[in-house]
């Protein structure tokens, strides 16, 4: 099976509005989920352009945009792709 | 300004070591680089003594040498001002003050002018050139001579000039009954360009001043040791970018200073990242294993040395170097920094496209305004770390 792609912004906007703690989403991940994940970081997405920079930090999973980002809305979408 | 010196540079560093038991350094060490006139003015001091007292006579003499040279002032009246202001040393009945001026311009043409301190060498590849030198006393003042030794540098050549700290480290030592002496130093540093014949002009002069230090029992210094380094060569350059350009339109000409600059290349900024991911065709690699501090970690992209995050990270550098490189930082800034050191030219290139997220009061940091952070940065660059800074706005 391909791996789930989880790209963590770390842009400024986004590292300012958290994504500095959505670095270390590997620590929260159980083990299935680390196994199918590829994680990485991204420079700017490109989101924080507009008007849309208040719902910082955005992560990228598999090219969808998840906006407002946190350690438990990531691992929920990762769980759902998994199911 | 770039242009006219386009082939032309003089690297010139300094390392002290300061007397063992003392906390301030008794030699003192100026540079000045005159843009407008290409022209490169150092000076060393040996001021009598050691501690504090030396310190300032030091500097005093540093501080007015420079500004006489600087003003073109006739150097004989110059060095009677000098030995006025100066006080008299007790025993010796002489005004104390001891110097090397290198005064040199962007096309080679050197002048150096010594009183009392050990004669400088100049180093064509691992060949000492020797010079004939031109004597000046003063009426009166007539115990100092004043050497002059006026030509012409090739790209390759170095200048290396030093307080007796380095020629009489070791003295009185088994082996060293003299210390080690001009001749033991030059062939010490003949040793060091045979192995590296392009070290730079840092790294020779720290490497002299920790070999001095060895010659005495537990690396006990017995005098303040310092030495300086002139090397004429071809600059080397270093080009940063960050920030989007001003007008979408500029993209593709803003990445292809990347694709056709030559030197080292930094991008500071995730947007500008993208920029010139998309328009050359280059993937940027974040990985997640780069964790960088407190700062968000750095890229990769071929052909480029490094890539970071942009306004906080150019932040940290400034606070950084403002600090003397003293503070705790991030492993990206003090990578920064090593490229800076290692460049004489260093080129920013600023994208004034404003991220109106930035700018939003309810951010948890506070954001500078980009431009404002380079233009603190290179001051720091060009005061402190002697380097050719320009910047353009795009
Ligand atoms: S900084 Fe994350 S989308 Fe721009």
């Amino acid at each position: 099976m391909k791996k789930i792609d989880v790209k963590i912004c770390v842009g400024t906007t986004c590292y300012v509005m958290g994504a500095f703690q959505l670095q270390h989403l590997e620590d929260f991940l159980d083990k299935k989920s680390l196994e199918n994940v590829n994680i990485s970081g991204a420079p700017c997405l490109g989101c924080c352009q507009d008007k849309n920079y208040e719902n910082a930090p955005f992560v990228e999973i598999d090219g969808d945009i998840i906006a407002n980002a946190t350690i438990v809305k990531i691992i929920k979408e990762i769980e759902e792709r998994l199911k | 300004m770039i242009n006219r010196f386009a082939n032309n540079h003089l690297e010139i560093e300094f390392s002290s070591k300061i007397k063992t038991g003392e906390d301030v350094c008794g030699d003192d060490f100026k540079s000045k680089f005159i843009a407008a006139e290409g022209r490169y003015i150092s000076v060393l001091s040996d001021g009598l003594g050691s501690g504090i007292k030396a310190s300032l006579l030091s500097n005093m003499v540093t501080t007015m040498a420079l500004k006489f040279v600087e003003d073109n002032v006739d150097f004989l009246a110059s060095a009677e001002i000098m030995m006025d202001s100066l006080p008299i040393c007790e025993v010796r009945k002489i005004s104390y003050a001891t110097f090397t001026i290198v005064d040199a311009m962007i096309d080679g043409t050197t002048k150096i002018i010594e009183m009392d301190n050990p004669h400088f060498i100049h180093l064509r590849g691992t060949a000492e050139v020797e010079h004939d030198m031109k004597t000046l006393v003063s009426d009166r003042w007539n115990d100092r001579k004043i050497y002059v030794s006026e030509f012409k540098m090739k790209h390759g050549d170095r200048l290396i000039f030093f307080s007796d700290g380095v020629s009489q480290a070791g003295l009185g030592q088994r082996g060293h009954k003299f210390g080690w002496k001009r001749e033991g130093c030059l062939d010490y540093i003949k040793y060091l360009v045979s192995q590296d014949e392009d070290i730079s002009a840092r790294k020779l002069s720290q490497q002299i001043t920790t070999k001095a230090c060895t010659f005495n029992p537990n690396n006990r210094k017995i005098d303040d040791i310092s030495c300086g380094v002139a090397y004429y060569r071809e600059p080397r350059r270093t080009i940063l970018l960050t920030g989007p350009p001003y007008k979408e339109s500029s993209d593709s000409e803003f990445a292809d200073i990347i694709r056709y600059f030559k030197g080292k290349k930094i991008i500071c900024g995730g947007t500008t990242a993208s920029i010139i991911s998309r328009e050359l065709k280059r993937e940027i690699l974040t990985d997640i294993k780069n964790k960088n501090g407190f700062l968000p970690m750095t890229s990769e992209m071929k052909g480029v040395n490094l890539v970071t995050e942009g306004i906080l990270t150019l932040t940290e550098l400034a606070k950084y170097l403002e600090s003397g490189e003293t503070k705790e930082t991030a492993p990206s800034i003090k990578e920064l920094v090593e490229l800076f050191h290692e460049s004489d030219i260093v080129d920013f290139v600023v994208g004034t496209r404003v991220n109106i997220a930035h700018q939003d009061p309810t951010l948890p940091v506070d954001l500078e305004i980009r431009r404002n952070i380079v233009k603190k940065i290179k001051v720091i660059l060009e005061i402190n770390y002697r380097k050719i800074v320009n910047v353009r706005y795009i």
